[in-house]
């Protein structure tokens, strides 16, 4: 589904990293290991369609990042790709119920996807091991974890055929790293969906399929 | 997107509301100053009509429109009766009304002239003076009222008035042994004929009969009125005179012989001209409060984008989610410049809200302070351009946040 061809990427300050090649199928579970600075984040944003590649280039379903402007770019990932970050996934203002669907807001194939947003939003959070109430909740006053599972619900919601995850259990206790992965890999849908995760964190191995470190490859 | 916008200002609530408020302050003041302006230009040129030239003592014309048409100011010297009766003779005019100022009744002025001022002057735009209740004055002892006198005196045709010498009411000022039955109340004109009371001149006259230099020397009760000599009562002196001319052709020939008559120093005055003499004056001063409103609303609208800017890096995180689920950078950019349109909008509609409150207050202040009371409206062509030139403004400044928006690479974002 999604291939790398020889990315490189030369950060302003000098700095130029080559990222190995990485082939990603459907059902696949793929975790980007190794310390901060290694250019993970940087990987993500490429894969994401955020950052302009340099050199190399990336392929989704056989269609080249290469060709695309940036404008098809963020309709593609709207369409393809549910993104989560580390911390501040969620929109103050807006009621769990709206932040999570902004995540077909912006992508008319996704929303054909979802018959009834409302049962399919209440869907997910239960997935996810969440309480209905919390959909009635003002965001601020969910936990850290709450939150997290909240945007994965939205990253989720109209079922993208790509998960980004950047750091998403680095604000997270070990137990509730745990539980949040185990809903998270209950949620997502393995015949359909692929799931791209960055972390440090070497614990959490065992729910990948594949392990990818950045750190190995510049060694 | 624009339920999004929505929640996303009233989530910033405090500083967006104070800012679309100082934008109001600002179209309020504007247009405000533009309403009172143009209500009193209107009701300066509204207030006379009909009259080809006022004939008075030697003066600036200015003088002579203020204490002959809007009743302020004193007169400062008078024209013989002779001279007037000179000019009526001359074969271009078609009529002449005389009229003498100086008297009062409770704060209202008097004006004595004759009956066939009800015939000649008009207002407006050529429209004709109605009575409301009763008719002119037929005899020396009766009186017509404007209508804000006998509205706000509360006086009906049959009451007793007496009339006190001079504009301020003291002791022994009081011509207070002879009284006048009002005869007849004019129908309202918006103009300083509603807070004036007129006399017969020879009812006048008789007032002053026991009069010198502004001391009251003998009482009428002592004196048999049916003794008095014919003529006795013709005034002497009028203050002024009111002309229409058969043809307004030899209008500019009839003021140059006015002015030229040897026998006293008199001179014409065309009301128009002189109105657009008076307004010269005010209307500069008007002028300079226009500027500075713009100048306010200038620096509201920069308020405003200084506003979006400055809440652009709190919204980051708001940002940055639209982008990560899809959003365009034009959406974005849009978003920015709608909030600009509805910053403008809301102010707008508050505006005019607000503008014809304090235009309503302006017009009754107006009134009472020149008697002239503009018609009221709700909004004008010329104000839906203001308006749409301002919020033209407003979102051509908010290009400036939105082509930051715009420009805001997503990973710099992300990152």
């Amino acid at each position: 589904m999604l291939e790398t061809l020889g990315l490189e990427y030369h950060y302003q300050h000098g700095k130029k990293i080559v990222f190995p090649e990485i082939k990603v199928k459907r059902g696949q579970r793929l975790l980007i290991s190794g310390f901060s600075g290694c250019g993970k984040t940087t990987l993500l944003s490429l894969i994401a369609g955020a950052l302009k590649l340099q050199a190399g280039d990336i392929k989704f379903d056989g269609i080249n990042y290469s060709s695309m402007s940036s404008l098809l770019l963020d309709k593609f990932r709207a369409d393809h790709i549910g993104y989560i970050f580390q911390t501040l996934n969620l929109i103050p203002f807006l009621s769990v119920s709206e932040n999570i669907a902004l995540g077909i807001r912006f992508s008319q194939s996704r929303k054909s996807k979802v018959n009834d947003l409302n049962q399919e939003i209440t869907r997910l959070v239960k997935s996810l091991g969440l309480g209905k109430e919390v959909l009635t909740t003002p965001v601020n006053r969910l936990s850290v974890g709450q939150q997290q599972r909240v945007a994965v619900a939205r990253a989720l919601l109209g079922k993208p055929d790509l998960i980004l995850a950047d750091e998403p259990t680095s604000a997270l206790d070990a137990e509730t790293t745990k539980k949040f992965l185990n809903e998270v890999m209950d949620a997502f849908d393995s015949t359909k969906q692929a799931i791209i995760m960055v972390s440090h964190d070497a614990s959490i191995t065992h729910y990948f399929d594949t392990v990818i470190d950045l750190n190995k490859q510049h060694a | 997107m624009l339920s999004l916008l929505l929640k996303s200002m009233r989530s910033r609530i405090i500083p967006t509301s104070l800012v679309t408020i100082s934008l109001m302050a600002s179209m309020v003041l504007l247009l405000s100053i533009e309403r009172i302006q143009q209500g009193t230009e209107e009701g300066f040129n509204q207030s006379i009509s009909g009259v080809d030239a006022i004939i008075g003592p030697r003066s600036s014309s200015l003088e002579l429109v203020l204490y002959t048409v809007f009743h302020l100011g004193r007169p400062t010297n008078n024209i013989t009766t002779k001279t007037v009766n000179d000019i009526k003779q001359r074969s271009d005019i078609s009529w002449l009304v005389p009229i003498a100022l100086g008297d009062s009744h409770r704060g209202f002025r008097v004006i004595a002239t004759q009956s066939n001022y009800f015939d000649h002057i008009k207002y407006g735009n050529n429209q004709s003076l109605i009575f409301l209740n009763g008719v002119a004055f037929s005899e020396l002892s009766e009186a017509v009222l404007g209508s804000d006198v006998a509205e706000r005196l509360n006086y009906n045709v049959g009451s007793e008035i007496q009339i006190t010498h001079g504009s301020v009411e003291s002791i022994g000022s009081k011509h207070d042994d002879f009284s006048f039955k009002v005869k007849g109340i004019l129908k309202k004109t918006g103009t300083p004929i509603d807070q004036a009371i007129f006399l017969d001149l020879k009812g006048y006259e008789l007032l002053h009969l026991g009069w010198m230099s502004g001391k009251k020397v003998f009482s009428l009760d002592d004196i048999d009125l049916s003794s008095l000599p014919a003529g006795a009562l013709d005034p002497k002196t009028v203050t002024a005179a009111f002309v229409g001319l058969k043809s307004k052709i030899t209008l500019f020939k009839f003021t140059k012989s006015i002015r030229e008559y040897s026998k006293e120093a008199i001179s014409a005055v065309i009301p128009g001209i002189a109105l657009s003499e008076l307004w010269s004056i005010v209307g500069l001063v008007d002028k300079g409060f226009q500027l500075l409103s713009w100048i306010i609303i200038a620096i509201s609208l920069i308020a405003m984008v200084t506003l979006i800017i400055a809440s652009l890096d709190n919204r980051k995180q708001e940002m940055t989610i639209y982008r990560a689920n899809g959003a365009s950078p034009k959406f974005l950019a849009i978003m920015v410049i709608c909030e600009s349109l509805v910053i403008g909008l809301v102010a707008i509609i508050g505006a005019i809200i607000l503008v014809t409150i304090v235009t309503y207050f302006a017009t009754n202040q107006l009134n009472l302070a020149l008697g002239i009371s503009p018609s009221f409206k709700w909004i004008s062509l010329e104000e839906i351009k203001v308006f749409g030139l301002i919020l033209f403004a407003g979102v051509l400044s908010s290009l400036v946040p939105a082509v930051m928006v715009f420009r805001k690479n997503l990973h710099q974002i992300l990152s």
